[in-house]
């Protein structure tokens, strides 16, 4: 029979013609989405490159493989460009002020979704619903809760924080919280926190849940309390997932287009390179300086990403 | 926990007495926690459906109303009813985040469920190389893919004769470029678990490859094809760059472009926009609660992009 001899694994049992067919099938399954996804995001992602390296704008859109070369102009117009470069203290730049909400909104994150995990690991009546509710921010669309956060903070008197905080007489006047600068940056750091600590909570719970309760028990034994036992049993059990999900959630977050853009509009020191690129690429209409935009951004995202990855092996190593 | 409480009901305490009985610091920190994080959390999606109901007055008033007078629909008046005042027709944009939603969602489960098959069973060479370039495509962002797209995506629109703005096909498309590798990924790990000899087995009995995937892989699989179906879903129909930027036409607005632009309306509408955020969060919140389980399981496994 010929599906008898139709195993498994290269070994010598097959008959050529066999393994022959057993790869031609494999290809014609996998073709449609290696196609899509190769047409779609590599072959994008390649041309991006090149479209840095000329320029582009809607003017020729048309016929962009014809576009003139220019060299690295792209790239020393960003650079030079007053909404990517440090200026002042008043005015980081798209370049300092992504770096800063990463990583100050991913450390909000996982600290946030810390103490949730912590919050939901001992059972209690309801806890499946509770966990539930606290997976919402994360699963509803953004475009919805950006505008609801932005009605929250509405500048006038009837937005529901300077309601509140009027009525507690803290302010006089009702004040344009997203329009401040200095505020705006640590409102979307919060909100990005807010929209996505659930995401850390679940890998957290996960891994708490794995960790072997003799590990406490003999912490007990030794007299610990629960600040100690969650010092030296829980916080090390946890040290990768939190570096897994740091490193996750910073990638993302380094390029998260949506909320920044919903919230503020990158406006009031809250231009981040992802809006920039937008911006350059959809509002002034430069392509070129746009990829050239998008182009820093990835290079920042792989030399972070091959830093990490040899400062996390060279710590696996040693321990 | 040493400080359990006995059944206290038919002790003669007063009820402050009971809750001292009862309380210590543990228990109070974790209320505490549990209370900040619930309404830190419920109360904008409070805020968004009390909003929807809440009449142009309240809205407009000096105060923020924080409980409507009744469950006026004026709101959703404007978004459905033709005879309203600023009638947003936004029906259409319902029909089109389906139309977008849906086809994505299935391509991507038949796609990804063969492509997740041929990765997990088969063997050929560049299997792993294709896996793990999968991965990498995986994260690779959004916001650097939109200008190659639209400009490839413009010229091939023009040899082909199609428009690319506002066209739902080319959206639908450039979903599945963001979700197949995920679905792929996911549904790979999950064939890795079911167990080989099963298929074996039928393949002896004479059944043919697409038989077994059809009879034997496929059922096994149901849990992991919803958990793709539903993520593929929920990805396309909270999408926003994209859609962004390419439909231009109010006709073809996907719902949370449809959302931007009352927004963005010069007299400020807020319980409008609210309204059409609720229409289009609750389904999204009530199919994760129909389907958490699943859910879990998958946002753990590498979950959704975002």
């Amino acid at each position: 029979m010929t599906s008898m001899s139709r195993t498994r694994k290269g070994s010598s049992l097959f008959s050529g013609s066999m393994q022959a067919r057993e790869v031609r099938l494999a290809w014609a399954l996998i073709l449609p989405t290696a196609l899509i996804v190769f047409g779609l995001v590599l072959f994008p992602a390649i041309f991006s490159i090149w479209i840095s390296f000329h320029k582009v704008g809607l003017y020729n859109l048309n016929d962009v493989f014809h576009a003139p070369f220019n060299g690295l102009d792209n790239f020393k117009a960003v650079i030079n460009d007053f909404a990517f470069k440090w200026v002042s203290i008043n005015q980081w730049g798209a370049a300092v002020t992504t770096i800063f909400y990463s990583f100050v909104s991913t450390i909000l994150t996982l600290l946030l979704g810390l103490v949730a995990a912590m919050l939901l690991n001992r059972p209690f009546k309801a806890r499946g619903l509770i966990r539930g509710i606290f997976l919402f921010p994360y699963v509803a669309p953004v475009i919805s809760v950006a505008f609801v956060w932005r009605w929250l903070l509405d500048p006038r008197p009837s937005g529901v924080l300077n309601h509140v905080l009027m009525s507690l007489n803290l302010i006089d006047a009702p004040r344009a919280y997203l329009a401040t600068r200095g505020l705006a940056i640590w409102l979307v750091i919060i909100f990005q926190a807010w929209r996505y600590f659930p995401f850390a909570m679940l890998m957290i719970l996960a891994r708490l849940q794995a960790i072997d309760d003799t590990l406490y028990e003999a912490a007990s034994v030794d007299g610990a309390n629960t600040w100690q036992k969650f010092i030296s049993v829980t916080l090390p059990e946890l040290r990768y997932v939190l570096g897994a999900i740091f490193l996750l959630r910073l990638l993302w977050t380094f390029n998260k287009f949506d909320d920044i853009w919903l919230l503020t509009g990158g406006g009031y020191g809250t231009n981040v390179l992802p809006v920039l690129t937008y911006q350059l690429s959809f509002n002034s209409y430069d392509f070129g300086k746009g990829a050239a935009s998008a182009m820093i951004m990835l290079a920042a995202l792989i030399i972070f990403i091959i830093a990490y990855v040899m400062i996390v092996m060279r710590n696996t190593e040693e321990s | 926990m040493t400080t359990q409480t006995v059944s206290n009901e038919n002790r003669p305490a007063s009820l402050i007495n009971h809750l001292a009985g009862w309380i210590n610091w543990q228990r109070f920190l974790f209320a505490l926690g549990l209370f900040f994080f619930l309404s830190m959390i419920l109360f904008p999606f409070y805020w968004m459906v009390s909003s929807s109901f809440k009449s142009g007055a309240e809205i407009a008033g000096r105060a923020p109303v924080y409980i409507p007078s009744s469950l006026r629909l004026d709101a959703y008046r404007e978004l459905f009813d033709s005879n309203w005042s600023h009638f947003q027709n936004f029906g259409v944009n319902i029909v089109n985040s389906l139309l977008v939603s849906i086809p994505t969602a299935l391509i991507a489960v038949v796609l990804s469920t063969l492509g997740a098959y041929a990765t997990a069973r088969l063997h050929f060479k560049g299997r792993e190389l294709m896996l793990n370039g999968v991965l990498i495509v995986y994260l690779f962002p959004a916001v650097l893919l939109m200008i190659p797209l639209f400009a490839m995506l413009s010229q091939i629109s023009l040899v082909m004769g199609f428009n690319v703005q506002d066209n739902l096909a080319v959206l639908v498309l450039t979903y599945l470029a963001q979700t197949l590798p995920v679905a792929l990924y996911m549904l790979t790990n999950y064939f890795r678990t079911i167990p080989d000899e099963i298929e074996q087995a039928a393949l002896i009995d004479g059944c043919t490859r697409f038989e077994v995937i059809w009879r034997i892989t496929l059922p096994l699989a149901v849990p992991a094809l919803i958990t793709v179906g539903i993520y593929t879903f929920m990805i396309a129909w909270n999408e926003f760059l994209y859609a962004f930027i390419f439909l231009n036409d109010r006709t073809a607005f996907t719902i949370p472009i449809k959302i931007n632009t009352i927004f963005n309306d010069p007299s400020p509408r807020p319980h409008v926009v609210m309204a059409a955020s609720t229409i289009m969060t609750v389904p999204v919140i009530a199919l994760f609660l129909a389907f958490e389980k699943f859910l879990e399981r998958g946002l753990t496994a590498g979950g959704v992009k975002g």
